[in-house]
């Protein structure tokens, strides 16, 4: 019975990471149709800003989480208002441009911070372990469940009951009547596509217990975001939560029983799922 | 043999409804209008007979084959033609292209790929008699984009033509055309082929009288009133929609 | 009368052949005037150009953004790396088709899962299965040699000649005739009904299905057909490389097509081509240069590229060019 806790535990937490990470990029496809395919160079972005900030300055996690959410969000606000938004409907362009800049992401941390990778780190007072059914299980995994919960509620609320997620909506489907409104529209991109990079550089603040940080993080969090959009459908933060947890635990007891399948639990939901629901779970309509 | 019937139809998008249990029937070769007010289902409608949208419930039948769960190109072999709302010629190619494409879509010969397109001689020749006719020959290598709208209008229409349809769908022929250019568009219908049947949308009211033998209205996905033009002006119903939107316009600028 | 034309028919077509087959000469002589490594680059630039010019048609010609094109070349190369690995059979006669007809298997099998979806999805399917072969490659032991990632110890192929055993410049030359037959093939198919359909499904596809044509079944030809060769530039490719990883079915090299073909022009039949010889000699001079800095030279370039020359570099330069001579022509009268 405790196995089978600790590998649910295991499940969420990897999957509430998965969340994090896909409900950014989905948010901005929902909302803005946009396809940012650096987005897991801005979790990238974050998870080494904040290794500088939490580990070598020891500034302490909480700020961590801050200074890496901001860079991050920094870089994606100038990446949307400098390029992406001549963009607009033209997902060919808006793809291949934002997968130029994992390659220039990419390389610009190896330039700043080297190609050696990090160790894993989180909080200082989330070290060390908690009593789970008898066994010993990391505080700190126990946190991003917690926290991810928390993230997960606030950023539904977000999306269903603001006008932001609304008039973001309408925008797209309508640009001048939407402006014509009085609605500041590229503001509320702006914003949206801020905060969808803040998400992904502090979740790789969060996450860096969990992946490390390193510099194949870019593509490798794509991966993951996508296969996680695939199966939970894009658009809609309960379809990242489910895609996410969905992920995060077959995955887990995929490793648990068959050691050696590695991610291949994962591909084998999401081909299951494309041809079962080719919109995902719970996809919307783009 | 009817040339379609529309039995039950309905269409719901997340708990609206588009098109609400429509039933009628179309003769060969009848001119038939579909009329309504915005958003009152009429390119559903057309969605649904021509195969871009799947209905909720409700069976389509033309010329007796049950064609509800066919893909919209099966029904262009049978013999539908449609010219849609948003012109929907390829932008960026050219007008012979474009021909070209229109006329290779209902032959086998659209499956070669060791054979250059411009071998095919008697297809080339098909095209320049039809680029003739509708007079947009000499217009050829244009792209579409570089047409009037106009043009684009008559080209899109010669095309579904080409496609020798036993039912020919036009969504909003007229729309965007100026006095004369909507003139030609009545012309070209009233010259068709009796054997031909005629679907038409407008929100043009001078040509759907023009032109139709019989209306249907819809009102909220729901059909309301079917008869010929002389019934449906003097349908009641009818005159609350359409004229009920007037008489408020009367009446706040006697104010 | 019939003589009279005929005699015009031949004069049109050597002078519209005319720059392809100077094209192709080049191709014949220059390498003759290099030293080995020279040739080594040659080769290389025509196996990404005919893998270019594969990802063309599914990209270009029938506007399907595939991330995960790698996926087949890599599946040709493997085919040949395991044959020679397992099997110790090097037979061009029969590595090079198995590895096309691999390559076509599992274009086949992606097809159907990808093109059930359409627009981002497929995209981001494609991402998924290319990186999903990708790690096969990487864990599955019978798919490496012993001890390592990847294939090693290919070598040139074996025509089956009696007397003839292949060197750098020979081997180039069976590259070339191999880039330009299935070049020509491929130009026929551009050129076919079915190329124009193509085109057609990228302009408008809900027309295209409005006026007859199952476009589901005619993008998975495409799909298909564009993976079998790009499986025969992977089979290529491993002969010249002599090794074969699991980077080369992974994203990092489905890139490389993408580049090439957008920087040297998309939908035009040659820009693939223009665009991986532009590569590989930048390529070459970064890597000589900068070796770490590449990556983010290319990222930059690409950008670039799509911000303001998205018709490729190639149709860029050459529209600018012809600006400034129609206005230097003006100044002059």
């Amino acid at each position: 019975m405790d196995w089978f806790v600790i590998n649910l535990l295991n499940g969420f937490s990897y999957g509430v990471v998965l969340f994090l990470i896909a409900a950014g990029m989905s948010i901005v496809l929902g909302a803005m149709g946009i396809t940012n395919l650096a987005h897991g160079a801005f979790y990238m972005v974050g998870a080494y800003v904040g290794w500088t900030v939490g580990v070598k300055w020891g500034a302490g996690f909480g700020l961590a989480l801050l200074a890496g959410g901001l860079c991050a969000g920094l870089v994606g606000l100038a990446i949307e208002r400098g390029l992406l938004r001549y963009l607009y409907k033209k997902p060919n362009e808006q793809v291949l441009l934002t997968f130029g800049f994992v390659y220039i992401l990419a390389n610009l941390c190896l330039w700043i911070w080297g190609g050696w990778p990090r160790a894993p780190f989180t909080a200082k007072f989330l070290t060390g372990s908690m009593d789970i059914m008898g066994r010993a299980y990391p505080k700190a995994r126990v946190a991003v469940i917690l926290v991810g919960l928390v993230l997960a509620i606030g950023l539904w609320w977000l999306q269903e009951k603001t006008r932001m997620g609304a008039i973001v909506r309408a925008g797209m489907d309508d640009k001048e009547t939407t402006m014509g409104l009085g609605i500041n529209l590229e503001r509320a991109f702006a914003l949206i596509f801020f905060i969808s990079a803040f998400i992904a550089g502090s979740t790789g603040v969060i996450g860096a217990q969990l992946l490390g940080v390193h510099n194949a993080l870019g593509m490798e969090i794509l991966l993951l975001a996508l296969i996680v959009i695939i199966v939970g459908g894009v658009g809609s933060i309960q379809g990242a939560l489910l895609g996410g947890i969905l992920i995060g635990v077959i995955d887990s007891f995929g490793r648990a029983i068959f050691p050696q399948l590695a991610m291949f639990t994962m591909y084998l939901t999401m081909i299951v799922v494309i041809i079962v629901r080719p919109a995902g779970l719970l996809g919307r309509k783009i | 043999m009817e040339a379609l019937k529309i039995d039950g139809l309905s269409k719901q998008f997340g708990g609206v409804d588009a098109v609400n249990n429509v039933s009628f029937t179309v003769n060969v070769g009848e001119r038939l209008a579909i009329i309504g007010p915005n958003g009152a289902g009429k390119t559903t409608m057309f969605n649904l007979i021509n195969g871009q949208l799947s209905p909720t419930s409700g069976r389509i039948h033309f010329f007796g084959q049950d064609v509800t769960a066919l893909p919209p190109h099966r029904r262009a072999h049978l013999g539908q033609a449609r010219a849609f709302q948003a012109i929907s010629l390829l932008q960026k190619l050219t007008v012979l292209q474009n021909t070209l494409l229109t006329i290779n879509g209902t032959n086998p010969h659209r499956f070669v790929i060791f054979r250059p397109m411009k071998k095919f001689e008697d297809v080339l020749q098909k095209a320049v008699d039809i680029l003739k006719r509708i007079h947009l020959l000499e217009k050829q290598d244009e792209s579409v984009s570089n047409l009037s709208y106009g043009e684009q209008r008559r080209l899109e229409i010669g095309l579904g033509l080409s496609m020798d349809p036993k039912m020919l769908l036009l969504d909003e022929p007229s729309a965007g055309l100026t006095k004369e250019e909507s003139a030609e568009i009545i012309s070209i219908i009233k010259s068709l082929k009796t054997g031909i049947t005629v679907l038409i949308v407008d929100h043009d009211m001078d040509m759907v009288f023009e032109v139709a033998d019989r209306i249907l209205v819809l009102h909220y996905g729901q059909l309301i009133a079917d008869g010929n033009p002389e019934q449906i002006q003097t349908d009641q119903r009818v005159r609350e929609i359409y004229m009920g939107v007037e008489d408020a316009v009367d009446y706040a600028g006697t104010t | 009368m019939e003589t009279i034309k005929q005699d015009k028919e031949q004069v049109r077509w050597i002078s519209r052949s005319a720059p392809y087959l100077l094209g192709v000469s080049v191709l014949v002589i220059t390498p003759l005037f290099l030293d080995t490594y020279g040739q080594g680059l040659m080769t290389r630039f025509l196996i990404f150009a005919f893998f270019a010019m594969s990802f063309n048609i599914v990209f270009g010609y029938a506007g399907l953004l595939s991330l995960g094109h790698a996926a087949f070349f890599g599946a040709g190369g493997y085919t040949v790396a395991l044959l020679k690995l397992h099997y110790d059979v090097n037979l061009f006669w029969i590595t090079a088709p198995l590895g096309m007809l691999v390559a076509a298997f599992i274009a086949a099998l992606f097809g159907i899962i990808a093109l059930r979806a359409s627009g981002i999805y497929f995209l981001l399917i494609t991402f998924a299965l290319g990186q999903m072969l990708y790690s096969l490659a990487w864990n599955v032991k019978w798919l490496n040699s012993k001890g390592m990632q990847g294939i090693t110890g290919i070598s040139f192929p074996d025509l089956g000649i009696a007397v003839l055993t292949l060197d750098t410049i020979s081997f180039y030359y069976v590259v070339l005739i191999v880039f330009v037959l299935s070049s020509a093939l491929l130009y026929r198919l551009t050129i076919s009904p079915f190329g124009l359909s193509l085109e057609g499904i990228r302009e408008g596809e809900l027309r295209m299905e409005a006026i007859g044509y199952n476009t589901w079944f005619l993008k998975y030809v495409a799909f298909v057909v564009s993976g079998a060769f790009a499986g025969l530039a992977g089979v290529l490719f491993v002969y010249y490389n002599f090794f074969i990883s699991p980077n080369h079915l992974g994203i990092a090299t489905s890139f490389l097509p993408m580049v090439m073909a957008i920087m040297g022009g998309l939908g035009t039949f040659l820009g693939p081509v223009v665009g991986a010889g532009v590569f590989i000699f930048v390529e070459n001079y970064a890597s000589i240069l900068s070796p770490q800095r590449w990556p983010l030279v290319l990222g930059t370039l690409f950008v670039l590229t799509i911000m303001f020359a998205k018709e490729g570099i190639g149709v860029y330069l050459w529209r600018l060019w012809t600006k400034w001579s129609h206005y230097f022509g003006s100044v002059k009268n």
